[in-house]
C-alpha cells in the first residue's frame, strides 16, 4: 500500500491522472486493511531494527485499523474527484496529495513514535504545498504550517518523555506519564482546530485547493482524534484530563457553530463546522473519560467512546462531500461568497447540489442520515451525566452540554443558510465553467450512498465494532436492530426502522403525489407582481444579521454607514489575540533586526566570533 | 383592563346584512361556505381601498359568511380589481392574475373614475362581474354573497 | 416662508410659496437655492426619498406594488442588510395618473369632477382648495351658512380619516378589540356622511361658489348621532392609551425632528407632533370653537395623539357648526363662468397642507399645480423610518396619514 502511494507520487512527474488513480488504488487497499482489521480480526506488523533496542515499523491493530477505514473512506473519495478536479492544478498537485495521503497512513499504522513523526511531518509538509498550491494562499499556508510545527515540537517532547519512561518509543502497552499525556493531548488539540487554537483552520481550510479542504478537514484533523484515541489507549482514562476535554470540546463545539452561523465565505463556513465537529468529539472522549472515572459497571463510558468514534465517522463523511461538492461549485462558477453561487443544482448540476443538501442536513441531524444517529448518540450521552457521583463532575458535564446542544442548533442554522443560500435558492443565471465531472459525480454519489447506508445499517456497524451490549430489540422492533444507550435501557434510537417508518408515511405518498399532479399551476415566486432583480434577492448576510445582531457581545458586531456605503462587520476574538500576538513579534523581530542588523562592520565581527564561541562551548 | 367579553356581548355592533340579488356569473359550488378574496389596486383614487377599509368593519362582519381577506392572491378565489389602471400597473396586475389559483374568479369595479386604461380593454379572463360606477361597502357584500351562492 | 411647489408656465420656471396664510407664486430663481426641498418637489412623481445604499450583503428589499401590506399601488424600495432599514426611497409612478395635465383644456365642472378623483378620501380638500383657487380668481365673497357647511363637510373627512390611521396602527399591533371598534365608528361616520352629503366620501358637496347638501339632512339628529360617537372614542382612545402592547410599539418608532421636519415642508398632524403650532384654520371663519393639538416627540405615538384630539375637536367644531346654520337657502351662489386669470387655493386637509394654482382663460383650465401634503409626508417617512427595523414599517408608514392617490395625482 506505502509502496502504492510512493509510486503514485512519483507516476505523478509523468501523467496525474495516472497518479491519482494509483492513489485511489492505494485507498482501495487501505480500506480492505482497515475492514479486514476492524470487522474480521486482521493483524500483522513489520517491524525493523533501528538502534540500541529501539525498533521501527508499522502495525495494525483493531484501533487504528478502524481509523484507517474511516480516513481511506475520504481517501478514496478525495482521489477519485482529483481525477477530474486536478486538472485545474498542476502535476506536482497529484504528488502532493498521494504523499500527504501516504504521510497518514504512516501515521496510522505507526508502531512506534518515531514512524509516528515522520507520518506526522510528511502530512504536514505535503498539506503545506498543497495549500499553496491555490494561487495567493501563501499567508494561510504559512499560518497552517506554523501551527502544524507547534504540534510537531509538542509530539517530540511527548514522545522523548515516553522515551524516558518506557525507554522505548513503542506505541503500545501502558503509561501513565503525565509530560507525555500532556504534551502529546495538546498537540493532536491544536491538529483537530480546538478553539483556540482553531484560527489557521478556517483560514487554510478555505483558501486550499478543494480537493485538498476536504483532505484537510476530514483526514487531517481525523489524525489528531486518532492520536486522542491512541494517548488514552496508552494511558488510559484520566479524570482531569476529562474534564478538560469536556470543556475544551463544549466550547469549541459552540465557538465553531456559532462562528459557521455567520460566516459569509463559502469555505469558511464548512471550516467552521469541523472546529464544531472535532469539539463534539473531543467532549465526547472527554466524558467517556470522566464516565470512566465515575464508575467501569456502568455503560456509559463506553458509550460515549462510541459515540466519538461515530462521530469521527460521520464527519469525515459528510465534510469530504461537503468540501466536494461546494468546492466543485465554487470551481465552476469562479466565486468565493455565498450569497454568489446561488442556485447550485440549476447551474452547476444537480448532484453537487444534493451533496450540499445531504452533508449539510447530516450535520443538522437530519433523520435517515448518520450525523442524526451521531448526535442523538451525544444528545443521549449527555443526559446520562445525572448518574456522575460528583456534583463537580455534573455540572461540568452539563454545561458541557448545554453549549454542545446550542452549538448542534446553531448548526442547524448555518446548515440552513449554506443549503438555502448555495444549493438551492433562485439562480443568478450564471454560466458555470465545463469541467470533466463524471468522476466528481461519482465521488459525491458514492459519498452521499455512504452517509445513507451508515445510518440505515448503523446497528450492525455496531456489532461489527463489538459493542453489541448496545443492540436490543424492543417496541416491535426485532432484536438486532434497536440501539440503546445504556445498560439497562435509557434511551433507543432506531434508524433503520426510522428510515422505513418515514419512507412509508411520508416519501412513497409524496412520490405518488408528484406523479399524479396533473392540475399543478407553476408560477414564479409571489413578489408583489415583479420578477425580482437581481439586487433585490436576500442575501445570505441578512439571513444571518439577526444572529449577528442579538449576540453582538460575542461578535463585537459593528454596523458602520458611511455615505451610500453600508457593512456590517464582525471578528472572531481569537483572531484579535493572535494578531496581537503576531504583531508583537513582528515588533520584537523588528526591534532586535535593528540592533542586530545595524550595518556596522566591527558589530557583524563580534557577532560571528561570540557565535563562534559559544557553538564551542555547547559543542565542545 | 376593561371586561371586553361583557362589554362586547352588551354592545352588539354586527347588523343583520340583507342582500340585494343580482345576475352575477358563478364560481363553484366549492365556495358556497367560504370565500377568499385578494383586492388589487391599479389606479383608484383610494375611494374603493377606504370601502375595503369600511368592508372589514364590524357591522358588516364579513366573517360570519366565511368572507376573508387574503394577503396573497395565491391564497384568493376572488380577485377585485379596483379602479382604472395606470400604465404601469398592466403587469403587476397580469401577474398577479396569473397567480391565482384555479378556478378563480375576478371583480372588478371601476368606481366611476373618468381617467385610466378599463380592466375590460386587457381582455381579462373568468371576469364574473363589471362595474363602472363606484360600489360602496355593502354592495361589493352584497356581490360576493352572490357570487358565493351561484350553483 | 415655505417653498410648496415648482411649475412651468410659457416655458418658465415659476414658485409656489407660502408665507403665514399668504399664498403666492414668484419667479425669483433665487428660491431654487434657498430651499432645501426644491429637489423633492422636483423629482416628486419619479423618486422620493433617499439615496439608494451599496454594500456587503446589502440588497433592495422592495415592498409592492401588490402588496397586503399597503393597499394602494406603490413601491417602496428599502435598502438594508438585513432587519435594519438603512435607506428607503419611494417609487409613486406606479399610481401616477396624471390629472394635472389632464384637467388641462378642461372646464370648470370636468375640473372640479377630477380634482375629487385625484384622493377619494381626501375628496373636500381638493374639491375646496380648487374651488377655493377659482373664487379667489371670481374675487366672490360666500354666505356665512356656506363656509359653515363647508367646515362641517372637511372636518367630517378629517374625522374618518383620523380614525382610520388609529385603525391601522392598531391593527398593526393586533389590537383586535379595539381595530373592532374602531372599524365600526369608521363605518358609521361613512354612513354619516350619506346622510349629510349624500356621497361616502362627500363627493360632489363642494361646489365653485356653493355647497351642496342634502336637504332633507336632521342636523339634530346628525349631532345627536356625532357625541355617541365621541364618548365611544373617547373610550377606546383612553383604553388605547393604557395597553402596553400596542404603546411599545409606536413609541419612539419612525422619529421625526422638528427642525428636519420644517426643512422639507412637512404640514398637518405630523409637523403639530413634533411640537410646531401652526394650523391655517384657526383664522378662518368657523372654526371658532377649534383648539390647536400640540405634541413635542414627533414619533409615531405623538401622531397618533395628535390625531385623536384633533378627532375630538373637529366633532366639537362641526356640532358647533351645524348648530349655527340657521337655513339651508342659497346655497349655490353665481355659475363661475367665463373666468379669466390665475387663482390660488388651500386648505388644512386630513393629512397638512393642500394647495391647489389654477390658471384660466374663459372658463377653460390653462395650467393647473396642485401641492398635496402627502409628497412631503412621503419624505418625512423615508427619513424617519431609517434606523428601524421593517417589522416597525406599518406603524412608522401608517402614522402618517399618508396616500399615493394623493402623493402622485
Amino acid at each position: 500500500m506505502i509502496v502504492l502511494y510512493l509510486i503514485g507520487a512519483l507516476v505523478g512527474f509523468l501523467n496525474r491522472k495516472l497518479s491519482y488513480f494509483l492513489g485511489l488504488l492505494a485507498s482501495l487497499l487501505a480500506l480492505y486493511v482497515g475492514v479486514k482489521t476492524t470487522f474480521f480480526g486482521f493483524a500483522g506488523t513489520a517491524l525493523f531494527h533501528f538502534f540500541d533496542n529501539t525498533t521501527v515499523g508499522i502495525e495494525v491493530d483493531k484501533l487504528n485499523g478502524m481509523f484507517l477505514a474511516i480516513a481511506s473512506l475520504s481517501f478514496i473519495a478525495v482521489t477519485l474527484f482529483s481525477l477530474d478536479f486536478g486538472e485545474l492544478y498542476r502535476k506536482r498537485m497529484a504528488i502532493f496529495l498521494n504523499l500527504s495521503m501516504l504521510g497518514m497512513v504512516l501515521i496510522l499504522l505507526a508502531h512506534d513514535g518515531i514512524t509516528f513523526l515522520i507520518g506526522w511531518e510528511i502530512m504536514t509538509i505535503f498539506s503545506y504545498l498543497l495549500i499553496v498550491e491555490h494561487k495567493g494562499a501563501y499567508k494561510e499556508a504559512f499560518k497552517f504550517l506554523a501551527f502544524s510545527e507547534l504540534s510537531t515540537v509538542l509530539l517530540i517532547i511527548g514522545f522523548l518523555s515516553l522515551y524516558i519512561s518506557k525507554s522505548s518509543f513503542d506505541l503500545s502497552g501502558n503509561t501513565n506519564n503525565v509530560v507525555f499525556v500532556l504534551f502529546t493531548s495538546l498537540a493532536f488539540i491544536i491538529k483537530m482546530g480546538i478553539v483556540p487554537f482553531h484560527t489557521w483552520l478556517k483560514d487554510a481550510h478555505s483558501k486550499a485547493p478543494s480537493n485538498a479542504s476536504a483532505l484537510l478537514s476530514a483526514p487531517v484533523t481525523l489524525m489528531g482524534v486518532y492520536g486522542l484515541f491512541r494517548v488514552i489507549d496508552l494511558a488510559g482514562y484520566n479524570h482531569l484530563w476529562g474534564i478538560i476535554a469536556v470543556i475544551l470540546g463544549s466550547i469549541s463545539a459552540f465557538w465553531g457553530a456559532i462562528s459557521a452561523a455567520v460566516s459569509k465565505g463559502l469555505k469558511i463556513l464548512p471550516a467552521y463546522s469541523t472546529v464544531e465537529n472535532n469539539g463534539m468529539i473531543l467532549a465526547m472522549l472527554g466524558f467517556a473519560a470522566c464516565a470512566h472515572a465515575y464508575s467501569t459497571s456502568s455503560t456509559l463510558f463506553e458509550f460515549a467512546y462510541l459515540t466519538a468514534i461515530l462521530l469521527s465517522l460521520s464527519h469525515i463523511l459528510a465534510k469530504t462531500l461537503l468540501f466536494l461538492s461546494i468546492g466543485q461549485a465554487k470551481e465552476q462558477l469562479g466565486e468565493e461568497s455565498i450569497d454568489n453561487v446561488r442556485g447550485i443544482h440549476e447551474s452547476v448540476g444537480k448532484i453537487p447540489a444534493l451533496g450540499v443538501v445531504i452533508s449539510g442536513l447530516s450535520f443538522s441531524a437530519f433523520p435517515l442520515l448518520l450525523g442524526y444517529v451521531a448526535e442523538w448518540m451525544m444528545l443521549e450521552s449527555i443526559f446520562q451525566s445525572y448518574q456522575f457521583a460528583s456534583v463537580f463532575d455534573r455540572v461540568i458535564t452539563s454545561t458541557g452540554g448545554v453549549l454542545l446542544s446550542l452549538g448542534m442548533g446553531f448548526a442547524s442554522f448555518s446548515m440552513i443558510k449554506l443549503i438555502g443560500y448555495s444549493a438551492l435558492g433562485f439562480s443568478h443565471g450564471k454560466k458555470a465553467k465545463p469541467m470533466n465531472r463524471v468522476f466528481m459525480h461519482s465521488a459525491e454519489l458514492v459519498l452521499m450512498g455512504l452517509i445513507v447506508l451508515f445510518s440505515f445499517f448503523a446497528v450492525r456497524l455496531f456489532f461489527g465494532l463489538g459493542y453489541s451490549q448496545f443492540v436490543i430489540g424492543a417496541l416491535a422492533v426485532p432484536t438486532g436492530w434497536l440501539i440503546a444507550s445504556a445498560k439497562p435501557v435509557f434511551g433507543v434510537i432506531s434508524p433503520t426502522f426510522l428510515a422505513i417508518v418515514l419512507a412509508v408515511l411520508f416519501i412513497v405518498p409524496f412520490v405518488i403525489y408528484l406523479k399524479s399532479r396533473a392540475t399543478t399551476k407553476r408560477v414564479i415566486s409571489w413578489n408583489g407582481g415583479l420578477n425580482l432583480k437581481e439586487e433585490e434577492y436576500f442575501t445570505a448576510n441578512a439571513f444571518s444579521f439577526i444572529i449577528e445582531y442579538i449576540l453582538r457581545f460575542v461578535y463585537a458586531t459593528k454596523e458602520t454607514k458611511d455615505g451610500n456605503r453600508a457593512f456590517v462587520s464582525i471578528r472572531d476574538v481569537f483572531d484579535d489575540v493572535y494578531n496581537y500576538f503576531v504583531g508583537m513579534v513582528n515588533r520584537v523581530t523588528y526591534l532586535i533586526s535593528k540592533l542586530v542588523m545595524n550595518g556596522k562592520v566591527y558589530f557583524y565581527l563580534s557577532y560571528i566570533l561570540t557565535m563562534f564561541v559559544l557553538i564551542f562551548i555547547v559543542f565542545g | 383592563m376593561k371586561p371586553w367579553v361583557f362589554y362586547g356581548l352588551s354592545n352588539r355592533l354586527t347588523e343583520r346584512f340583507r342582500k340585494k340579488d343580482d345576475k352575477i356569473k358563478g364560481l363553484s359550488p366549492a365556495f358556497r361556505n367560504s370565500l377568499h378574496i385578494f383586492p388589487i389596486d391599479v389606479g383608484n383614487d383610494n375611494g374603493l381601498n377606504f370601502e375595503m377599509e369600511a368592508l372589514q368593519s364590524s357591522q358588516y362582519n364579513i366573517h360570519r359568511f366565511g368572507i376573508f381577506f387574503t394577503d396573497s392572491p395565491r391564497h384568493a378565489d376572488i380577485l377585485l380589481i379596483l379602479g382604472r389602471c395606470t400604465e404601469k400597473m398592466v403587469s403587476p396586475l397580469k401577474e398577479t392574475i396569473n397567480q391565482l389559483p384555479s378556478p378563480y374568479g375576478i371583480v372588478v369595479v371601476e368606481g366611476g373614475q373618468p381617467f385610466g386604461i378599463k380592466p375590460k380593454e386587457l381582455a381579462l379572463s373568468n371576469v364574473l362581474a363589471y362595474y363602472e360606477r363606484h360600489l360602496s361597502a355593502d354592495e361589493v357584500l352584497s356581490v360576493l354573497l352572490n357570487i358565493m351562492e351561484v350553483k | 416662508m415655505r417653498l410648496l411647489g415648482v411649475f412651468e408656465e410659457n416655458e418658465r420656471e415659476f414658485f409656489l410659496l407660502q408665507d403665514e396664510d399668504r399664498f403666492f407664486k414668484s419667479d425669483n430663481q433665487s428660491y431654487k437655492d434657498e430651499f432645501f426641498n426644491y429637489n423633492l418637489i422636483k423629482n416628486r412623481d419619479v423618486l422620493i426619498g433617499s439615496e439608494p445604499v451599496e454594500g456587503e450583503g446589502v440588497f433592495n428589499f422592495r415592498y409592492g406594488p401588490v402588496t397586503a401590506g399597503v393597499k394602494e399601488a406603490g413601491v417602496f424600495n428599502i435598502y438594508t442588510y438585513g432587519e435594519r432599514i438603512l435607506s428607503v426611497n419611494i417609487d409613486p409612478s406606479y399610481k401616477k395618473r396624471d390629472i394635472e395635465r389632464l384637467m388641462i383644456k378642461k372646464s370648470i365642472d370636468e375640473g372640479l369632477k377630477f380634482a375629487e378623483f385625484v384622493c377619494g378620501n381626501f375628496a373636500v380638500s381638493h374639491a375646496l382648495a380648487f374651488c377655493r383657487a377659482l373664487e379667489g380668481c371670481a374675487k366672490v365673497d360666500l354666505p356665512e351658512n356656506v363656509i359653515r357647511l363647508r367646515v362641517v363637510a372637511l372636518e367630517l373627512e378629517r374625522l374618518y380619516n383620523h380614525v382610520d390611521v388609529f385603525l391601522k396602527l392598531a391593527r398593526g399591533a393586533s389590537q383586535n378589540v379595539l381595530t373592532s371598534h374602531l372599524s365600526f365608528i369608521f363605518e358609521e361616520l361613512l354612513r354619516i356622511n350619506i346622510d349629510f352629503g349624500s356621497n361616502r366620501f362627500l363627493k360632489g358637496v363642494v361646489v365653485p361658489d356653493g355647497v351642496q347638501v342634502n336637504k332633507s339632512a336632521n342636523f339634530e339628529d346628525l349631532s345627536k348621532r356625532l357625541k355617541i360617537l365621541r364618548d365611544k372614542f373617547e373610550e377606546l382612545y383612553e383604553h388605547a392609551l393604557k395597553s402596553y402592547n400596542f404603546i411599545d410599539r409606536i413609541h419612539n418608532t419612525a422619529l421625526l425632528s422638528k427642525e428636519f421636519a420644517l426643512e422639507i415642508g412637512v404640514t398637518g398632524p405630523t409637523l403639530r407632533a413634533c411640537g410646531v403650532d401652526e394650523d391655517l384654520r384657526v383664522k378662518e371663519k368657523g372654526y371658532e370653537r377649534l383648539s390647536v393639538a400640540l405634541e413635542e416627540d414627533g414619533d409615531s405615538l405623538a401622531r397618533m395623539e395628535v390625531r385623536a384630539k384633533e378627532f375630538l375637536n373637529s366633532l366639537d367644531v362641526i356640532v358647533d357648526n351645524l348648530n349655527k346654520v340657521k337655513s339651508l337657502d342659497k346655497l349655490k351662489g353665481v355659475d363661475l363662468k367665463d373666468l379669466n386669470g390665475e387663482g390660488i387655493g388651500y386648505n388644512e386637509s386630513p393629512s397638512g397642507l393642500l394647495v391647489y394654482y389654477v390658471r384660466l382663460n374663459s372658463g377653460i383650465l390653462e395650467n393647473v399645480y396642485i401641492s398635496t401634503p402627502s409628497v412631503f409626508g412621503f419624505k418625512a417617512f423615508s427619513e424617519a423610518f431609517k434606523g428601524f427595523i421593517f417589522t416597525d414599517f406599518s406603524f412608522a408608514f401608517d402614522s402618517f396619514g399618508i396616500h399615493f392617490a394623493d402623493c402622485a395625482r
